[in-house]
């Protein structure tokens, strides 16, 4: 593609390869045809719900209200302190999930006798339901009785009174600890994955030229990871932006835990505001496909000129 | 591109909580039919009845003694979750799809209005009336929507004053007292968590002060009242002064029980289900319930809780379904259901010798449902009972002054109101 010159058997070869073309775009239809059903389908129909409004006293019952959801939910407090709380949640407890899986994977990269049990180990937390995990944490910084203060009061250590899930940031840092606990192994296997990727005479031709193990680390392995770590990262963030299961169990979205996806579940299900809650959702939808693009174009953009230097 | 794709896979699964939250159903009208008690005299068929977990065993029980006796008819159980919550999300999609797979729904006595509303359910007047006096009066309360009867009250719930007979001999006669021995001993705790046990537990104290969430025609909102302040005073002093560990804004039912059974508290407000746990803890001999004390000089109150039997609107077999129906109201069934620990809404079952062997607490836990009141009946009631609990949260966490939290309450019930 970069030279002029390849034009010309370009052009030669698409009138020779057409009827094949032909035979392949035919052949994808109906796939295509099956992921329009299952995917376009319910985001047109998302959309189109969330310009109506549907009574709740009398189902069926229902009327066009165009962007009328769309500024309620937005001209909401509700809304934008869910916003808050989400972004927040999302940067601090994927930043720490990528530094701590990145720390793992480089661990369990290391050929060390009992490797491949550790990794297999070390996915247990990601492989318990999300749900069950959240029950879990709730029992364990249950006050007065869990094993936190618990423990704290035993040691004679400070924090022993904290009501955990009921104040304000500490309910939030508990969502973040379970969450980063859940999802890091996670992370380390995609990461891991990517580092088998990287050749060993990288390493070997570097450390005949006598650069040390940061330089490696930095020169090497972080730039030829970068593939690897976008695509966790994308993962990881399209997943705690929408977060629901632990807030909806640790504290039923109280004291600052009210995420995006707990107020869309709030409408939709519970209060049967089907217009507002799919305007909700509509919007979350928005958010995530912003934040995974932004990805894309900063950090994937990078990839090319990474490897191309 | 392929990056691309990937995203946008992913990021549609955001969308996934739409599609099954839509609505389709063009649903029934605002007038109800009607059935009459003679109409079940001649049914024959099947009946689905879709209720909660059967955890007693009462339901498998009733079912098998039905159909022993009524060899035209047979009736089957479909258990739904055990969450109250997740037992309406099941039953709401059911009926906005139209579909007959349930001819007898176990209803939580605040769906009465919704399902009434929605056309989803047979209006039962002349039948609830054919029965009303076997009833204890507040469970029929909960049927009432419209001035029309809706369902027939099959189990009833109220909550009790727990406390410590070793700290406390005589359980208190007001609220204040409570507090106030609280403060000096042990504490109390009740379900202080940001959902619908907090609004119980909020309505227990305004109900018994007099205090009104609605008009009686339920038209307009009544709840930025004096009796409020002054129970959301109470209740944030009692978190202020100790009287309340803090821990309280995060119990619901089985975290207070908990506390409570591991000598946290001096007292507990809970329903019925924690006596026989607590009889089989290391607490067992040292306390004991009573009925709720007074509020603000008043006779104390309470909120009913239970189940009622309605029929679906969309039903194949409505006369069977109402023969079942009126099969499990009868004082036999209800015996057989409250020696489960079911309790029951017909007012003889209490008299019972066998039923007080098996609910040792029956004639306490009869006064309470009769001093009980129903919650505000409305279609909106979920997000009535949100502008109550998301408020009381506040003035317990002291964000928010007893003052605003009462206007705030007024204001987001009478939005819910307008929806239309």
């Amino acid at each position: 593609m970069e030279a002029g010159a390849a034009r010309l058997p370009r052009r030669r070869r698409r009138s020779v390869f057409r009827g094949e073309h032909r035979l392949g775009a035919a052949m994808l239809a109906p796939s295509l045809a099956v992921i329009g059903l299952v995917a376009a389908y319910p985001i047109f129909y998302a959309i189109w719900l969330s310009l109506n409004e549907y009574s709740v006293i009398t189902p069926g019952l229902s009327r066009f209200v165009g962007f009328d959801n769309y500024s309620e939910a937005l001209g909401s407090s509700q809304f934008w302190d869910a916003m808050k709380t989400t972004v927040l949640f999302t940067v601090i407890s994927v930043g720490l999930e990528l530094v701590i899986g990145l720390a793992m994977a480089l661990v369990m990269h290391r050929a060390f006798r009992g490797r491949a049990l550790l990794r297999a180990v070390v996915l247990v937390p990601w492989a318990i339901l999300t749900v069950v995990t959240a029950i879990t944490w709730r029992t364990i910084f249950e006050p007065e009785l869990g094993f936190v203060n618990t423990m704290l009061n035993t040691l004679g250590l400070p924090g022993g009174d904290i009501v955990w899930l009921g104040e304000e940031g500490y309910a939030l840092a508990v969502m973040i600890f379970a969450d980063v606990w859940k999802t890091a192994p996670f992370m380390a296997l995609l990461l891991l994955a990517g580092l088998q990727g990287i050749p060993d005479e990288l390493h070997d031709a570097a450390k005949v030229d006598g650069a040390s193990g940061w330089q490696r680390f930095r020169r090497i392995t972080l730039p030829l990871l970068v593939p690897a770590i976008t695509v966790a990262l994308i993962f990881r963030t399209l997943d705690a932006m929408r977060i629901f299961d632990l807030p909806y169990i640790l504290t039923k979205g109280a004291n600052g835990t009210e995420t995006l996806s707990l107020i869309a579940q709030e409408e939709l299900v519970t209060n049967r505001n089907t217009g507002l809650g799919s305007a909700l959702s509509v919007l979350t939808f928005l958010t995530v496909m912003g934040v995974s693009f932004l990805y894309i174009r900063f950090i994937g953009g990078n990839i090319r000129a990474l490897t191309e230097d | 591109m392929v990056r691309y794709l990937i995203a946008l896979v992913a990021c549609l699964a955001t969308l996934g909580l739409v599609a099954c939250g839509d609505d389709d159903g063009d649903g029934g009208g605002t007038e109800a039919n009607v059935l009459e008690p003679g109409q079940a005299k001649n049914a024959s068929g099947d009946v689905t009845w879709c209720i909660g977990k059967d955890t007693s065993g009462a339901f498998t029980a009733s079912i098998e003694k039905f159909n022993q006796e009524n060899p035209k008819l047979q009736a089957k159980l479909l258990e739904l979750p055990e969450s109250a919550d997740l037992q309406r999300e099941q039953q709401v999609q059911r009926l906005r799809a139209e579909s007959s797979e349930c001819d007898v729904l176990g209803m939580d006595v605040i769906w009465t209005a919704e399902y009434a509303a929605a056309g989803w359910i047979y209006d039962l007047t002349p039948v609830v009336e054919k029965y009303e006096d076997t009833f204890i009066p507040s469970t029929v309360e909960t049927v009432e929507y419209e001035g029309k009867k809706w369902a027939l009250p099959y189990n009833t719930n109220a909550g009790f004053l727990y406390y410590r007979t070793n700290e406390v001999p005589q359980p208190p006669t007001t609220w204040e007292q409570v507090y106030k021995e609280a403060r000096e001993k042990n504490g109390l705790v009740y379900q202080g968590e940001r959902y619908e046990g907090l609004t119980v537990d909020f309505l227990e104290l305004l109900y018994s002060s007099g205090g009104k969430v609605l008009s009686e025609d339920g038209e307009t909102v009544e709840i930025d009242s004096p009796e409020t302040r002054e129970a959301l005073e109470f209740l944030a002093n009692g978190v202020k002064e100790g009287a309340v560990p803090k821990a309280v804004t995060t119990y619901e039912e089985e975290s207070s029980r908990r506390a409570f059974e591991a000598g946290k508290a001096t007292f507990m407000r809970n329903w019925p289900y924690a006596y026989a746990l607590g009889k089989e803890s290391d607490i067992a001999d040292e306390f004991d319930i009573a009925t709720f004390p007074g509020f603000a000089g008043n006779e104390g109150a309470g909120v009913v809780g239970g189940y009622n039997l309605g029929i679906s609107a969309f039903s194949q077999n409505p006369e069977a379904a109402l023969a079942f129906s009126e099969f499990l109201v009868t004082p036999e069934v209800q015996k057989l259901a409250m020696e489960a620990t079911l309790p029951a809404t017909v007012t003889e079952v209490y008299k019972d010798p066998k039923v007080r062997e098996a609910l040792p607490f029956a004639p306490e836990l009869l006064k309470a449902v009769e001093q009980a009141e129903a919650r505000p009946v409305s279609p909106v009631y979920t997000e009535i009972s949100q502008a109550i609990y998301d408020n009381v949260f506040a003035v317990l966490n002291g964000r928010t002054s007893p003052d605003e939290a009462a206007s705030a309450m007024n204001s987001e019930i009478e939005e819910a109101l307008q929806r239309f």
